[in-house]
């Protein structure tokens, strides 16, 4: 059997990671453990994780002229049923897919040829435009989005999806990505490709990209992890039509019309807006770690 | 099959001149190799060649159309790379079929998944097929097809990358430093495969190399390339026996000739550390300032002979023997080549009487340009004592095989 000594700088490494992970995951525990509690248990904090899963009596349900008898539910089943009937949180995720989605290809569209551009072709002012993008990198959303919505409100675009798509479709990050990725694919493999018969436009598609595809996963769970929780920019561009909201918009919902008792749903609702991301990233995990270090090739 | 004729070529990368000046000719099926330390620009003529870059001036001609300005996919040729550059993705199969796909398909046919079902598209496929299950066959990789190039070792991704170059039989094979990555055991082996496809094709085939020992055994001609232009062109015997330039002498052989300064008297006798070699230049301007005598043409002998010199260093490789000796007189150290048996007679530290073959020794001028000489008398050669019979102080005629496996 193995025995493990006491080391104290072990120690130190692990109650800092420890706290860490409990700052991160505090905050995760309390959104699933509301999101199963009855009402009276999240205001006086009692009932554990799970919660005495007593039955309950939706109150709304009663008004609406129903027997109570009807109206008893498990706390649990009250809060996610909630979450679907209060707003249309199925319309939301397909909002948030849609968006994401659309973001995420109209990105690669961009980014792709751009960084093999700036990575493997020569040309008049490549360390230029290259610079330029760096720069880009710099610049935080906010600063710009003020231009933007007016921008896009001249244009006549507020309440679309395309306000919610446009703004986004260039990543200077992706670009500066992908551009990385692209140094290290050996150039004959290019040459190769262009003996082959290939024009540099099939080089992106048919050679880079495959090639590419871990750098491109990593690129992917950066761009919809951002737009997917992205609260700000909906927030700005979405004022009016209630079916282009996204998940997190979804959120207010909850907050704006029952603003006493409805953090059982809200939490519910919250749990369901993550659980997506959660579970692509864990498939995901492994290639995902691989295209952050860039070591795709080889 | 294909003439390919190159014209003044020159290219400058910024200030630095890479090619200057280079004018070859390549006949229909001829086997050419372009050698040459590294940086000498010989890659980068092979790229010009294929249209991977262009030329700052000078013309290049495929079968007399010149074909400057034309893209590289449209030039017919097919390159090998050093790294093979086997599209990872792709299965062996798919990588072969891939310059057959990128001609004989439409764009439309090219797509994924609905680019089968498309009028036409079967059959092309079918016949696409056929090819690349022909040229699988020539190279023996049948049974790799479904593979991946990551699954493969570095011979087979070399036949894959062979494969893939023949499949859509160019008018010209490219080369390049094609048998660098691979141990020294398989290049060999590789090399005699990579003779043997050209005379089965009968194609052109210019081959890149650093590697002297390559260009001499599988080519037609050896185009020796220093400093961006060409030094000689002409068969590998002729490079060898008789270089224009010594810069060509010191790259062709292993080990490398033996350089040693020379004076030549006003009668045109040349002389070499204090001996008369009994050579002469032939005309009266000619002033030959070294000479060159390669490895097998220096020989031990019991008797006081041309020179005398102390062992440095002794390298057994088995069936023939390097000593490595400093002679009376000359600052670098000389290399001779001897028969292995000779082994223990010899000590490092012995001092040793050496003579020369005069009908082997090459003369330079100061410029390093060679120069021509004649004999002066034909008195022969101090016999050597028994035990060291000249024969065995001349290197046997080893095939190139073994003098590469110890390179």
């Amino acid at each position: 059997m193995t025995t493990y000594r006491f080391s104290t700088g072990e120690t130190i490494k692990h109650v800092v990671l420890i706290l860490g992970a409990l700052v991160v995951l505090l905050p995760f525990y309390l959104m699933v453990s509301t999101s199963l509690k009855a009402p009276q248990e999240i205001e006086t904090n009692r009932g554990g994780f799970l919660g005495q899963q007593e039955m309950m009596v939706d109150g709304d349900c009663v008004r609406q002229g129903n027997a109570e008898e009807d109206c008893r539910q498990r706390p649990v089943v009250y809060n996610y049923t909630q979450a679907f009937e209060k707003a249309p949180l199925l319309r939301y995720l397909l909002n948030g897919v849609i968006v994401t989605v659309s973001i995420f290809i109209i990105q690669v569209v961009v980014a792709l040829p751009c960084a093999y551009a700036l990575a493997k072709l020569r040309f008049r002012g490549r360390s230029l435009v290259f610079g330029a993008v760096i720069v880009c990198l710099l610049i935080p959303v906010h600063a710009i989005a003020l231009p933007l919505y007016i921008g896009l409100a001249k244009a006549g675009l507020t309440n679309s999806y395309a306000a919610l798509i446009i703004p986004w479709t260039i990543s200077a990050f992706g670009i500066f990505l992908m551009r990385q990725f692209f140094m290290t694919v050996p150039d004959d493999l290019i040459d190769a490709a262009r003996m082959d018969g290939m024009s540099e436009f099939a080089i992106v598609w048919r050679v880079m990209l495959p090639a590419a595809v871990p750098a491109l996963l990593a690129f992917a769970i950066f761009s919809v992890v951002a737009h997917w929780n992205d609260y700000f920019w909906p927030r700005i561009v979405i004022t009016s039509s209630q079916e282009l909201f996204t998940p997190p918009l979804g959120l207010r919902e909850f907050k704006g019309e029952m603003a006493d008792h409805a953090y059982g749903p809200m939490m519910a609702t919250a749990t369901i807006i993550v659980t997506p991301l959660i579970v692509a990233f864990l498939l995901a995990q492994r290639r995902f770690i691989e295209g952050i270090t860039l070591s795709g090739m080889k | 099959m294909a003439r390919l004729h190159l014209k003044d070529i020159r290219k400058s990368f910024g200030e630095t001149r890479v090619l200057t000046g280079v004018s070859l000719d390549i006949a229909d099926g001829e086997f050419v190799s372009l050698v040459g330390p590294s940086g000498c620009g010989k890659s980068t003529l092979l790229r010009i060649i294929a249209g991977l870059e262009t030329q700052d001036s000078g013309r290049f001609e495929i079968d007399e159309q010149r074909v400057d300005g034309v893209r590289a996919a449209d030039r017919n040729l097919s390159m090998v790379f050093q790294s093979y550059a086997l599209y990872p993705h792709l299965s062996v199969g798919e990588n072969i079929a891939v310059p057959l796909n990128m001609r004989q398909l439409n764009a439309l046919q090219r797509l994924p998944v609905i680019g089968p079902f498309l009028p036409g598209a079967r059959g092309r496929r079918r016949a696409i097929h056929a090819q690349v299950a022909r040229a699988a066959e020539m190279l023996d990789i049948t049974h790799l097809l479904g593979r991946k190039p990551g699954q493969l070792s570095g011979g087979q991704r070399q036949r894959v990358a062979v494969g893939r170059a023949l499949v859509r039989e160019p008018a010209a094979f490219l080369l390049d430093e094609p048998l660098s990555n691979l141990d020294a055991k398989l290049r060999v082996h590789m090399r005699a495969e990579i003779a043997q496809l050209h005379r089965w094709l009968g194609a052109t085939f210019i081959y890149v190399t650093h590697d002297q020992v390559e260009a001499m055994t599988m080519s037609d001609r050896i185009a020796v390339m220093l400093d961006g232009e060409l030094l000689q062109v002409g068969a590998p015997s002729e490079v060898y026996e008789r270089p224009a330039d010594i810069r060509v002498a010191e790259f062709i052989g292993s080990p490398k000739i033996n350089i040693l300064p020379a004076a030549t008297a006003a009668d045109g006798s040349i002389a070499c550390l204090g001996t008369e070699t009994r050579m002469a230049v032939r005309g009266a301007e000619v002033r030959a300032s070294q000479l060159g005598v390669r490895p097998e043409g220096l020989h031990l002998s019991r008797e006081p002979a041309d020179f005398t010199g102390e062992i440095l260093h002794l390298e057994n490789l088995g069936p023939e023997l390097y000593v490595q000796l400093r002679l009376q007189g000359c600052d670098a150290p000389a290399t001779l080549r001897a028969d292995a048996a000779l082994l223990p007679q010899l000590a490092v530290g012995q001092s040793v009487h050496l003579s020369f073959r005069r009908d082997r020794a090459l003369a330079f001028d100061n410029d390093g340009k060679a120069v021509e000489t004649r004999l002066l008398d034909r008195t022969p050669q101090t016999t050597p004592a028994s035990g060291i019979k000249p024969e065995q102080g001349i290197a046997p005629d080893l095939g190139e095989e073994r003098r590469a496996a110890h390179v």
